[in-house]
């Protein structure tokens, strides 16, 4: 069985980060990443708030800098889902997709992804019609009419941008008023386009090859009905990618990972950072910074364990 | 260097659907993050493929009438093409060996030469044979009074004949090269 010092699992901006740090402290390193490198800022178009880059840089582009910064001091990177975690004196044991591996500390990093509605139909028409990503996928609804499910900042903010594609944009939300900031509610109910479908939730989402229409029900009359749309935009918010930690860490009661202000969990040589760790800011910056943090701490963890490699400080 | 093929929307049916090798497409855009992200795992196969497998992009801001052909709501989709079909296709930015694995399944589902393709379909013809011989005796088990009746006789007489056909055919099979 393959051992490291510190495996981090997770290959965003967090996580990126961490296993910098951890490689150029000479720990052998192994970061982990399920899908594409780089977190959820590929998705970003433009990354204006990330110091440093005056001008804005594309999410991917700074993704990739990122990979290639952190893989420069001996960083290894393999593709590989985290499945469980054990604790095995005197250390953890990660299940994988790929096998089973070994390190002193774990850095979790494995941030968040969309919420789904978790209805009949989303997932056989996820990428035709079911999408979750409005700035990627809104291009392919040019004067057609889609949903936006959600009312949250998220939600809105993706209804406005689609309505510079869309011929009509409706608006489901589950409520009868939105949880969006007061100026973005402004900006969408003056919006000609928009339409909004109150105290509903979707039911079913149906179509043959593409999406055609949505089921709807009335949660107070419990009254149902169908849409026609050719689009769903679903922005009912984030889960943390923590399923495979919770036997094992303190999460809260939406399943993000409990941490002190250097990292560290419940558990004894695991460190979280990032988006899936409580009360995250959700930057780039922010999960920059925890990884940073996260990184120390497993490097002083082994230090004090004293069964690291020949040490140099980070 | 990579051998990615620029796919335009006049150049598509002559480069994927004419194309002797089973290809895959990119559809991507020049505005999403993670179609950024799988390009570089495209360039280093279609450097690894070469001549077995052809990897071609097509820019979908551009090339809207073939965007709109296949149905394209959500990029990165990696539509895979054989004999001039559409036969498989992947969604988003996945890793490197989910990609690799589905250009091994493509390509042995859809072998470029004769003898791997008599293979697939005598592969095909095999498994059939013995599927609908399981689906017969297991009939055969649930049934009584079988002996007596002509019309089994005569089904079993020919599935004997079918089976020993399947067996010739499963010799040849074994005897094909590769």
């Amino acid at each position: 069985m393959a051992r490291y010092d510190v495996i981090t699992i997770g290959g965003g901006p967090a996580g990126l980060t961490a296993g910098l740090y951890t490689s150029r402290a000479g720990l052998k390193s192994l970061l982990l990443e399920r899908g594409a490198l780089g977190g959820q800022m590929v998705n970003a178009m433009l990354v204006e708030n990330y110091p440093g880059f005056p001008e804005g840089i594309a999410g991917s582009e700074l993704g990739s800098l990122m990979h290639q910064q952190a893989v420069r001091y001996g960083l290894e990177v393999a593709t590989a889902e985290a499945i469980d975690i054990s604790q095995e004196q005197p250390c953890y044991s990660i299940s994988t997709t790929e096998g089973s591996l070994e390190a002193s500390a774990v850095i979790i990093a494995a941030g968040s992804e969309y919420r789904k509605l978790e209805v009949t139909g989303e997932e056989r028409l996820s990428g035709h019609g079911v999408s979750y990503c409005a700035t990627c996928d809104g291009f392919f609804f040019r004067n057609r009419e889609v949903a936006v499910v959600g009312g949250g900042d998220t939600a809105i903010t993706d209804a406005l941008e689609l309505s510079q594609h869309a011929s009509k944009v409706y608006v489901i939300h589950r409520r009868d008023q939105l949880r969006a900031g007061k100026a973005l509610q402004e900006r969408a109910f003056a919006h000609p386009k928009l339409e909004f479908i109150w105290d509903t939730v979707v039911e079913e989402v149906s179509g043959d090859k593409v999406l055609e229409e949505l089921k709807l029900r009335h949660v107070k009359t419990g009254q149902q009905s169908n849409l026609k749309v050719n689009g769903v935009f679903v922005a009912v918010g984030l889960m943390p990618n923590s399923r495979s930690f919770f036997n094992i860490l303190e999460l809260d009661d939406f399943g993000y990972i409990v941490t002190d202000e250097m990292m560290a969990t419940s558990a004894p040589g695991i460190f979280a950072a990032g988006d899936i760790r409580r009360n995250s800011p959700r930057q780039i910056a922010a999960a920059v910074g925890d990884g940073v943090a996260a990184a120390m701490s497993a490097f002083k963890y082994i230090q004090e364990q004293g069964n690291g490699a020949k040490l140099r400080s980070p | 260097m990579s051998k990615i093929v620029q796919i335009t929307d006049e150049n598509f049916e002559e480069e994927v659907l004419n194309s002797d090798l089973p290809t895959e497409v990119d559809f991507w855009a020049p505005w999403c993050g993670p179609c950024q992200m799988v390009i570089p795992i495209y360039e280093k196969l279609s450097e690894e493929y070469e001549g077995r497998f052809k990897f071609c992009m097509i820019n979908v801001d551009e090339n809207q009438r073939t965007a709109v052909k296949y149905q394209i709501m959500s990029i990165p989709m990696q539509k895979y093409f054989a004999n001039g079909e559409n036969v498989d296709e992947i969604l988003g930015a996945v890793p490197e060996q989910t990609i690799r694995a589905m250009v091994e399944d493509i390509l042995k589902r859809f072998p470029a030469d004769e003898t791997g393709r008599l293979k697939v379909l005598l592969t095909s013809w095999v498994e059939h044979n013995q599927k609908h011989a399981e689906k017969f005796n297991k009939w055969v088990e649930k049934s009584n009074n079988l002996e007596d009746n002509p019309i089994y006789n005569s089904v079993l007489q020919a599935a004997q004949e079918l089976k020993k056909a399947n067996e010739q055919l499963s010799q040849v099979l074994m005897q094909l090269p590769g």
